[in-house]
């Protein structure tokens, strides 16, 4: 579905790539990396918000960034890491915007209250979003990204560090929305991600990113934990959980260790 | 804005509060139309609806209503214009006076006049009535591209950033408009400080259909560019990702903001804060869904505007003070009332 093929980037004089990534459909793909590694340049060049200098990054065989905007906001949805909105705009309006590339927002109500309640944020209706906490208005953000791909398969759902400022509870809550959400409709998560232990339990793939380039591309599991401990210079340890899942310790490597 | 007004407005009936509204419109046109150096009433409207030429009916078709009826549609262009530069740069401060979009207009028309007099002197004598609102178009739109450019430059989506790029441009077209000034003729100059003080005093019906035509078509496309105003409010990074054409789209409406922002200039010189009340006004009132605020800023520009102009016409009878002097006054405190709150909504950084 998507594929990256040699795809560079020289941008700010920083050169990221070549990228080789190939992402099916259903698949659950987290980005991890230190900061400044390229995570969020590599998820932009996925998105189609930034175009590659060499290579391709085709989406169902097409290049992304040049794809008609609205075409590719059908198949293809961001959730964006700052929740800015300009003006004290009302919930619904925010959510049905997630419907411009159908509908250009208007008359979409059914989708927006789905959306809404999908979100665990039905009780914001009627709010303006600028008068919202900072929690809700990632709800508010996670409704307009559902709402936007709610009536399609198959489609690719881009995640950037949305939940670095939420308390654990609601990091979770609102991954495990995204999840089956995108379970139900074989969307294709990719999501750039902080939090080791969330991408172990809650995704397929691990892809490492350090220095603009792609370290390591490994499936989500404890044979993760050497490339991880590599990338990011800590000790970690996994202890299997009950519930199937793994609890992560990890403590700072030793200089010279 | 407070709690119970927002419930209010969520509320509010879209259609049953448009017939009221223009009601009071009408009602204030009216009132301004009465009033002046004579005093009109209700005989001198029966004496023009029934076509006797008597002296009320007289000043009524020829001077009160051309004069009333421009008071309105540059109004409701200012307040468009206001609307549209708020949502085009996202930020609430952005009034298209504080950008120096007037001034670039200003500028181009002063230039024309001065420098390139010789020139705009030997255009045919049919295409001389379009070169001052063609200049000040161009003028206007040239400083939309570079505030956009500067802005960008300097501290991109930074409320400040924007606001100082327009301080700097600002400067630098009245700079242009000082340099004409001080190489203008007597009787170039009389005509520049006619742009600089802003009246409304050109009146005439030719000028208010045109205003009115491009006023009108703008508000027929308010329910359209209003949504996209709302997809730009997201950010221009999310617009794109939603599928909003954010290049194309900001053109358009950058062109639209510089047409009747020009039209306005070269029709009635420099008129401040309309631009920036009349929004501020509309979304306390409805919210801020542009789709609302953009016909309803035009309501409440008119409203000012009409206002502004009586107070103007009648305050000094038998003279008249320029409306731009008047809208300054009563708009500067508000533009300090709305940096505060910006200030503290933003914090202490901005």
């Amino acid at each position: 579905m998507l594929l990256l093929d040699e795809a560079r980037l020289d941008r700010h004089g920083q050169r990221f790539g070549a990228f080789d990534l190939r992402v099916d459909p259903g698949e659950r793909v987290a980005l991890l990396g230190p900061s400044g590694a390229g995570k969020s340049t590599l998820l932009k060049l996925m998105s189609g918000d930034l175009a590659p200098t060499q290579g391709r990054v085709l989406l169902d065989g097409e290049p992304v960034a040049t794809l008609d905007a609205r075409q590719r906001a059908r198949r293809r949805a961001v959730l964006p890491q700052s929740h800015q909105i300009a003006f004290g705009l009302p919930v619904e309006l925010v959510v049905g915007l997630g419907r411009w590339s159908v509908s250009a927002g208007e008359g979409d109500d059914r989708w927006v209250r789905q959306a809404l309640a999908w979100a665990s944020a039905g009780h914001l209706r009627g709010r303006r979003y600028d008068q919202l906490s900072g929690g809700e208005q990632a709800r508010v953000q996670l409704a307009r990204v559902l709402a936007q791909l709610a009536d399609v398969e198959c489609g690719l759902l881009l995640v950037d560090e949305p939940l670095a400022s939420l308390d654990p509870g609601l990091q979770l809550e609102l991954l495990d929305t995204l999840a089956s959400f995108c379970r139900e409709r074989g969307h294709a998560l990719v999501a750039v991600l902080h939090d080791i232990q969330q991408a172990l339990n809650g995704f397929e793939r691990l892809v490492l990113v350090r220095r603009g380039q792609v370290q390591a591309d490994v499936p989500a599991a404890t044979a993760a934990l050497p490339a991880l401990e590599a990338l990011f210079g800590l000790r970690l340890q996994a202890l299997a959980t009950p519930g199937g899942g793994w609890a992560l310790s990890a403590r700072r490597m030793e200089v010279g260790a | 804005m407070d709690a119970p007004l927002e419930r209010l407005s969520l509320r509010w009936p879209a259609l049953p509060g448009w017939p009221l509204a223009l009601a009071l419109l009408a009602a204030a046109v009216v009132v301004a139309a009465n009033s002046g150096a004579i005093s009109l009433g209700l005989a001198d409207w029966q004496a023009l609806l029934n076509g006797e030429p008597t002296q009320g009916s007289m000043v009524l078709a020829q001077l009160r209503l051309p004069r009333v009826a421009f008071a309105v549609v540059v109004g409701a262009a200012l307040g468009l214009a206001g609307a549209l530069s708020q949502g085009v740069f996202r930020n609430p401060l952005a009034e298209p006076s504080l950008l120096g979009i007037p001034s670039g207009a200003i500028c181009a028309v002063a230039l024309m006049l001065t420098v390139f007099a010789a020139w705009a002197g030997g255009l045919p004598a049919t295409w001389r009535p379009f070169a001052v609102p063609v200049a000040a178009l161009v003028g206007a739109w040239v400083m939309c591209g570079l505030l956009q450019g500067l802005a960008r430059l300097l501290a991109p989506g930074a409320v400040a950033g924007l606001l100082l790029a327009g301080l700097a441009l600002n400067a630098l077209a009245m700079a242009v408009v000082g340099l004409c000034t001080y190489l203008a003729t007597d009787e170039q100059l009389r005509n520049l400080t006619f742009w600089q003080l802003g009246s409304l005093a050109l009146a005439s019906w030719p000028i208010v259909a045109v205003l009115g035509v491009v006023v009108a078509g703008a508000l027929a496309m308010s329910r359209h560019w209003g949504q996209a105003l709302n997809a730009l409010a997201l950010g221009e990074a999310v617009a794109a990702q939603i599928g909003v054409p954010v290049a194309r789209l900001r053109r358009v409406l950058v062109l639209v903001l510089a047409l009747l922002s020009g039209l306005a200039v070269a029709w009635c010189g420099l008129i401040g804060f309309i631009g920036l009340l009349a929004p501020h006004a509309a979304r306390g009132v409805l919210g801020a869904d542009a789709r609302r605020v953009l016909p309803l800023a035009a309501w409440f520009g008119a409203l000012l505007m009409l206002l502004a102009d009586t107070a103007a016409r009648t305050l000094v009878v038998p003279a008249e003070l320029p409306v731009g002097i008047l809208t300054a006054l009563l708009g500067a405190p508000v533009l300090f009332v709305l940096l505060k709150r910006a200030q503290r909504e933003i914090g202490g950084g901005w």
